[in-house]
């Protein structure tokens, strides 16, 4: 070992790659203490690295890297109650909320833009749509002819789950609510709704599917049959109970849609007053 | 050691308890060293909100080196705390808290080897915040240089520098304080960690003394 250390032990290390070296072998010995805790440990530091005893800054960078002290891990538990709270209540993970969020705004604009070209009165939902993949701004309240006063649930077609969902306590049966407002509503969109009977899921079809519908109606008879093996119209057959269904669904819906004024979501739940009742 | 720790983030991410003890056991010592140097006395507060965002965000994690994201978060944590403290990065380390975490080594070989730790930690914490973080994070934390680099924003090369620097100082700090390595008895004991205690306590005491007189 003497040969490592040229010249006086004032100027070492000499180089990068010294100091490379060194920085490694305390890595190394920190990692076989780890290891093996116990007298053992020691034993590894003189069959890999005999330089922690001789050299005064291996030994130093050894100690620094030294084993656990006594009161180091006093947090222990609390990080274990941290843990287990943590999977008690298991956050959303935020790798995938956005990109499920992402995927259900892009569908619902091209589904808007579906719409748009079938009907004008469509057309303006499916920009507010786009308005509402920003979490804070409120659909336009034009489009509600009936109360201008609640953004959310008057415009049942523009309102995706997300506006209406994040400020609901119930929305959030997990008790996630409180640490992550926005992404469990984001996330669990497709899970919860269907539990739900007049939920921001549902409304969150029947802004669809009206779309869909004039959507679907627009196109000539040999182009349907492709158009429902599309997966943006996938709703739209669930909705309707099968490809075959579709057309009287429609029809059905959209009749009742004409007559009355923003076209209810499918279980034909009143959106408006409802809505209304649950914001907090 | 990469192995071992990569089976215990998997398991922990299944919601396996000790799997998650033992990622704390092994990393919690590091990342407390690392902010000691970073935050002082808060090191403590630093690390417990650490392992909070650990277990809230440990579904999140996909792969790649543990220890570079633990610490990142460890390091953010620490420049939010300082923020809010509006304080400096390097802060001399309490020796009197130093002392209270070794609070119940009663042998002596035990008390040198804690001594030993505490001085080592105190010593590279006297050097220029830069310098500082890279040497820990090399050493103690046991990242590669490129790592390192990733997790302060920086190049490669610059952490190394900074490492090399550190350790310069290091050892000039040392030197003037200790006898050449060649004055050391090289007699080696059957157990090293009883060399270092015996022939360490000599050699980091007056390297502690000077760092209190310094301050």
């Amino acid at each position: 070992m003497t040969f490592r250390q040229p010249a006086r032990p004032g100027q070492r290390p000499a180089d990068r790659s010294e100091s490379d070296r060194l920085l490694d072998a305390a890595r190394a010995a920190r990692d076989a203490a780890a290891s093996r805790p116990g007298p053992a440990a020691g034993r590894e530091d003189t069959a890999g690295l005999g330089r922690p005893d001789r050299d005064p800054l291996a030994r130093l960078l050894a100690a620094a890297a030294g084993p656990t002290r006594p009161g180091e891990l006093a947090g222990e538990e609390a990080a274990l109650a941290a843990f287990r709270a943590a999977r008690a209540a298991p956050a959303p993970t935020p790798a995938q909320a956005p990109r499920r969020r992402r995927l259900t705004v892009g569908a619902v604009a091209w589904i808007g833009t579906l719409a748009a070209t079938a009907t004008a009165g469509v057309a303006v939902a499916a920009g507010t749509l786009d308005r509402t993949e920003e979490p804070a701004p409120p659909p336009a309240p034009s489009t509600a002819p009936v109360s201008p006063t609640d953004s959310g649930p008057v415009t049942p077609r523009p309102t995706r789950s997300d506006p209406g969902r994040s400020p609901a306590p119930t929305a959030t049966p997990g008790g996630v609510g409180p640490s992550t407002p926005a992404r469990p509503g984001a996330s669990s969109a497709d899970t919860r709704a269907p539990g739900r009977t007049t939920g921001p899921g549902h409304s969150g079809a029947g802004v669809q599917l009206p779309g869909l519908c004039r959507a679907y109606l627009a196109k000539s008879a040999a182009q349907r049959e492709s158009a429902l093996a599309k997966p943006g119209f996938a709703p739209l057959v669930a909705a309707a109970g099968g490809a075959a269904e579709v057309e009287n669904f429609c029809r059905d819906l959209l009749s009742r849609a004409d007559s009355g004024r923003p076209p209810p979501a499918i279980p034909a739940t009143p959106a408006g007053p409802t809505e209304t009742g649950r914001r907090p | 050691m990469a192995g071992e720790l990569n089976e215990a983030v998997v398991a922990a991410q299944a919601g396996d308890e000790e799997a998650f003890r033992f990622l704390y056991r092994r990393l919690q010592p590091g990342l407390l060293r690392y902010l000691t140097a970073l935050v002082g006395a808060e090191a403590e507060d630093v690390a417990s909100e650490t392992w909070l965002q650990i277990s809230r965000d440990l579904p999140t994690f996909t792969g790649g080196e543990f220890r570079a994201w633990t610490v990142t978060i460890a390091r953010n944590r620490a420049m939010d705390h300082l923020r809010r403290q509006r304080r400096r990065p390097s802060v001399p380390v309490p020796v009197q808290a130093l002392s209270d975490l070794a609070g119940d080594a009663d042998t002596a070989e035990r008390a040198g080897e804690t001594l030993g730790t505490e001085a080592a930690l105190e010593l590279i914490a006297t050097l220029p915040p830069r310098e500082a973080e890279a040497v820990l994070l090399r050493a103690v934390i046991g990242l590669d240089a490129e790592t390192a680099g990733r997790v302060l924003g920086r190049r490669a090369g610059a952490v190394r520098t900074a490492a090399h620097r550190g350790l310069r100082r290091l050892a000039a700090l040392v030197q003037r304080h200790d006898p050449p390595p060649t004055a050391v008895p090289s007699a080696t004991p059957p157990r090293p960690r009883a060399d270092r205690s015996a022939s360490g306590t000599p050699h980091v005491g007056p390297a502690d003394g000077d760092v209190r007189g310094n301050r």
